[in-house]
């Protein structure tokens, strides 16, 4: 994990790219922020540490010219996905693969050190984060503030690359562990669960922030949800509406959600909206025995029309 | 907007149990509503007149008639709004018979319905968009998928009306159950007697282009333009060479392979030609048996052949055919002995079905017409035949009645006698079936003039004892247990829809019930028709048929082929998927779960990546209005917002 690693790296692929995607500090010291570096003394500004939360691959498919990107092994899976969907060429594209041990939730620190300004951070390199403030340090372990993500992670090392900065590791988590939430919030009576996502749900502006930084939202500003032909949803704030939208989005993500966590990551209101997607994909696991964004070569199964499904018996002859 | 709308009575269909006149009443008072009125018969020629009066008269824009399902009466009601000057698809049916008056008892909670029935009408009529079909040329070849006798008539007729025809056969030779039959009831003519000038006609036609052992791979297209890939299985003899002299199959070494066209009753070389009058009569390997195959070295019929045909290294072949319409006589399959565990469950070889009893009654059998039973090749004296075995019978899965095993136990029963005069038949029966033109007078000869017993009754056990097999059942008139000790037992076993039915039906596009046969457009009305245009059915494949049904239903499909290709150019229907291209995002999902081929790319001058729907292709299944996100891609006539407007119509009142 060391940020000389992934400057190399960069200084080896941009000569051959329009521009390498990777991530710089931001405006304080526990937020980074994507950056795009086009010349060699750019690439002095480039950082990597637990910061680089973003899932840089979001970018990729509007890019018209050949670009690097750096990726982590949870990023890797949409631009798998991608390949899958078409929606990127892959020659247009030279991966930086980040062996990664897990990120931040800046969301979580900044609860642990009760929203003060942030005046320095560092890493200490064995696990943890000290975050200063007017009011104090503050030393927090990784694993305390990491994304809900990070927790399961099946793939610290990015399962497609050209260039690796480091050296692979290998998840030391339980598979059966990926799903544990979801099967607990299965077990849990239906009014119950009606009641957790109405009282979720309600706290949703509509700013589509989930939605817009989703990296497999095709739609974007052709949305559904905005549009009147078709006119499915208004602009009414009901949580009747409310709940359409997240609905439209989970099932337009149906084998699709590449579980990188940016909507929960950007929802400004705290809403868990990866919970839904995360179910849908649980299904997809058990009905299709498919995992998104894992092997370039397989076929999502809502892009495919099978008259017959293995597990799904219409056709009973 | 002036819509109007016409809700029927049906006679006492629909107005027995729902208030029609309230219905009328709530519905007047639903906006854009100017117009609405009850009738006896909406459809009956003076109700047409209604609608074309009030349309004139109160200057409608829009027409609901609320009476049977669109199935019916859409069409019907389509052209009387087109010809009062509305477009066609200005017009909504609510079916308030099917769905309601004829589905419920109590009439407040129907004329609840009804009334919301109408409302969803009313909301999809005010969204609806004119829409005008375009016309496109016919292919005038026609397929026709099975070489049995339904399969040859329409083959026939169709060839004989001036159509190019392409005959399409699964197993080696054309002819189908009916030329393994010995003799046809209820004249005793003897089957292949009458079959086989079909089939050399067939054969001889010019018109009639034959594919032999091959299978429809896949069917694109739509009515009046298919293409249809037919795979030519591999033979292993190059039939342009044999001459069927039958010398391969005098010498093959290999005398165990299986005879399909016998139905196991004896085996057969594993190079053969299945029946004397086979169409074509070319030789066959059968890979799973032939020592060359298995073992790798024989190579006997090679050395043999007088035309050097044998070709061990034959691949199948797939050939393309290019078609307007499409025959379906796939015929039907038999349940095995292994259902029938309390019958020995086939481990007794003196317990047989019908059509192998079929077989070895055959002139051209494997017993050369001698009845010998299978175990010992002794003449039986005592014979036993079961009907209903598997037929009306729930537990097996097949609770309909297999047609014409009544008939031919019958038969099979007189013809017994013939050859054994010295032989006692019985037949245990549940009913006896036989309502066809002739069929009773023939049962009760049976039983009249060649002393068949027959037993009312189900038998409950077959079990050897010495050489014998002991049939115990019951006589219910009698009200006892009989047990009958019998030389043979012929199972008259259930029909069942052929092997691959279902998958064929879903080549086809057409529907199949849950036993495998396929269903017709209209069970009185429309028999032959699917609801697939262009596909037509003949025969057992639409369920268990004797032969003059089925050679009925091959001359009316090839009447139904005819008239559809008496005009050159057909209409297209305009409820077909439509991009719009300023909405569509390009994410092609469309394109790769379109079952019917029908989106491609293409690529707008600004160099925006888009979807077009290939309108002549598009089915208007649905399937990709139903895939597309942003919803870009829209069925016309089903837009997402003509159908939320239904929806809105009942939930937000």
């Amino acid at each position: 994990m060391s940020t000389e690693k992934v400057k190399e790296a960069i200084a080896k692929v941009l000569p051959d790219v329009e521009t390498v995607i990777c991530w710089q500090g931001g405006f304080d010291a526990i937020h980074a922020t994507p950056c795009f570096v086009s010349s060699p003394e750019q690439i002095d500004k480039v950082i990597w540490s637990p910061l680089c939360a973003q899932n840089l691959a979001s970018y990729l498919p509007s890019m018209k010219k050949k670009v690097g990107i750096v990726v982590k092994g949870c990023d890797s899976r949409t631009i798998v996905q991608y390949m899958q969907e078409g929606l990127i060429d892959r020659e247009k594209v030279v991966i930086i693969g980040i062996p990664c041990t897990g990120v931040v939730s800046v969301k979580k620190i900044l609860k642990e050190i009760g929203h003060e300004a942030v005046l320095d951070a560092s890493f200490d390199g064995s696990g943890s984060i000290t975050v200063r403030t007017p009011k104090g340090e503050k030393t927090l372990a990784i694993a305390d503030v990491c994304p809900d993500k990070c927790r399961t992670c099946q793939y610290p090392t990015p399962l497609v690359y050209d260039h690796l900065a480091g050296d692979p590791i290998t998840s030391d988590k339980p598979k059966e562990s990926v799903y544990q939430d979801i099967r607990e919030f299965d077990a849990k009576t239906l009014e119950e669960r009606k009641a957790y996502w109405e009282k979720e749900l309600d706290r949703c502006i509509r700013c589509y922030a989930c939605r817009n930084a989703c990296p497999m939202c095709v739609c974007q500003d052709s949305c559904i949800a905005e549009t009147r032909e078709p006119h499915w949803i208004s602009q009414k704030l009901s949580l009747q509406e409310k709940f359409m939208f997240h609905m439209i989005h989970a099932l337009h993500l149906a084998g699709r959600c590449v579980e990188c966590g940016e909507c929960d990551r950007v929802c400004p209101m705290d809403i868990p909206v990866s919970k839904m997607k995360k179910k849908i994909n649980a299904e997809m696991k058990e009905l299709f025995n498919y995992e998104t964004g894992v092997n370039p070569d397989d076929k999502p199964p809502m892009f495919t029309f099978n008259v017959d499904e293995v597990k799904i018996k219409e056709h009973k002859l | 907007m002036r819509v109007g709308v016409f809700i029927c009575h049906c006679g006492n269909n629909i107005a027995g149990t729902v208030d029609v006149a309230k219905v009328a009443a709530e519905t007047r008072k639903l906006p854009g509503v100017v117009y609405a009125t009850n009738y006896m018969y909406t459809c009956s020629e003076p109700g047409q007149e209604e609608i074309k009066q009030a349309i004139q008269k109160e200057n409608l824009d829009r027409v609901v008639v609320a009476a049977c399902s669109p199935r019916m009466h859409e069409n019907t009601f389509r052209k009387t709004v087109e010809k009062a000057g509305l477009n066609r698809y200005f017009f909504e049916m609510a079916n308030i018979r099917e769905h309601i008056s004829w589905i419920g008892e109590d009439k407040e909670l129907n004329t609840n319905k009804a009334i919301e029935a109408v409302k969803m009408a009313v909301a999809k009529v005010m969204n609806d968009k004119p829409l005008y079909s375009s016309s496109f040329k016919v292919n005038k070849r026609v397929m026709v998928i099975g070489g049995g006798v339904a399969g040859m008539q329409a083959a026939l007729d169709c060839a004989d009306g001036g159509l190019d025809v392409v005959l399409v056969e699964k197993s080696p030779s054309i002819g189908g159950m009916m030329a393994r039959l010995d003799k046809t009831f209820p004249t005793i003519d003897c089957s292949i007697c009458i079959l086989g000038p079909k089939m050399v006609d067939v054969a001889q036609h010019e018109k009639i282009k034959l594919y032999a052992y091959s299978e429809i791979e896949e069917i694109k297209g739509y009515v009046g333009n298919y293409q249809v890939k037919i795979r030519k299985k591999a033979t292993y003899v190059d039939w342009t060479k044999c001459t069927g002299c039958g010398a391969c199959m005098e010498k093959c070494p290999t005398r165990n392979a299986y005879d399909h066209f016998n139905f196991g009753v004896a085996p057969t070389r594993a190079i053969n030609i299945p029946f004397p009058q086979a169409i074509p009569k070319k030789a066959k390997i059968d890979p799973t048996f032939c020592r060359q195959f298995t073992k790798g070295k024989c190579g006997v019929c090679a050395k043999i052949c007088p035309t050097g045909a044998i070709n061990y290294e034959m691949e199948d072949e797939i050939v393309t055919e290019d078609i307007g319409a499409i025959v379906v006589a796939t015929g039907y399959g038999l349940f095995d002995l292994d259902k029938f565990p309390e019958y020995g469950a086939g481990r007794y070889p003196d317990v047989i079905t019908g059509i192998q009893y079929e077989r070895i009654l055959n002139a051209s059998g494997p017993t050369s017409g001698h009845i010998l039973r299978p175990s010992d090749q002794t003449e039986p004296k005592t014979v036993v035949f079961v009907s209903c075995a598997g037929s009306r019978d729930k537990s097996l899965g097949v609770p309909y009645c297999s047609n014409f095993c009544c008939m031919y136990i019958a038969k099979q029963a007189i013809l017994t006698k013939d050859h054994v005069p010295d032989s006692q038949s019985y037949v245990f029966y549940m009913d006896i079936r036989s309502p066809g033109k002739g069929y009773d007078e023939f049962t009760r000869r049976a039983q009249e003039d060649y002393g068949v017993k027959y037993i009312r009754g189900r038998v409950s056990r077959i079990y050897p004892k010495g050489k014998k097999m002991v049939v115990r059942g019951a006589d219910t008139l009698l009200g006892t247990q009989v047990e009958i000790e019998a030389d043979l037992v012929v199972l008259a076993t259930a029909v069942i829809s052929a092997p691959g039915a279902a998958n064929m039906a879903e080549k086809l596009h057409i529907s199949y019930d849950t036993f495998g046969f396929y269903v017709e457009s209209h069970p009185k009305l429309r028999p032959v028709e699917t609801n697939t245009s262009g596909v037509f059915l003949a025969g057992a494949c639409q369920g268990p048929k004797d032969i003059p049904a089925s050679v009925g239903q091959g001359s009316a499909a090839a009447s139904k082929v005819l008239s559809l290709f008496s005009k050159d150019m057909l209409e297209s229907d305009p409820a077909i998927a439509q991009v719009n291209i300023n909405a569509c995002v390009g994410c092609l999902k469309c394109v790769k779960t379109c079952p019917f081929q029908a989106i491609k790319e293409e690529v707008l001058r600004s160099g925006k990546k888009v979807a077009k729907v290939i309108e002549t292709v598009c089915a208007g299944c649905g399937v990709c209005t139903s895939t597309c996100p942003c919803g870009a891609i829209q069925l016309q006539h089903f837009t997402d917002n003509q159908l939320l407007a239904e929806v809105n119509a009942i939930c937000q009142s």
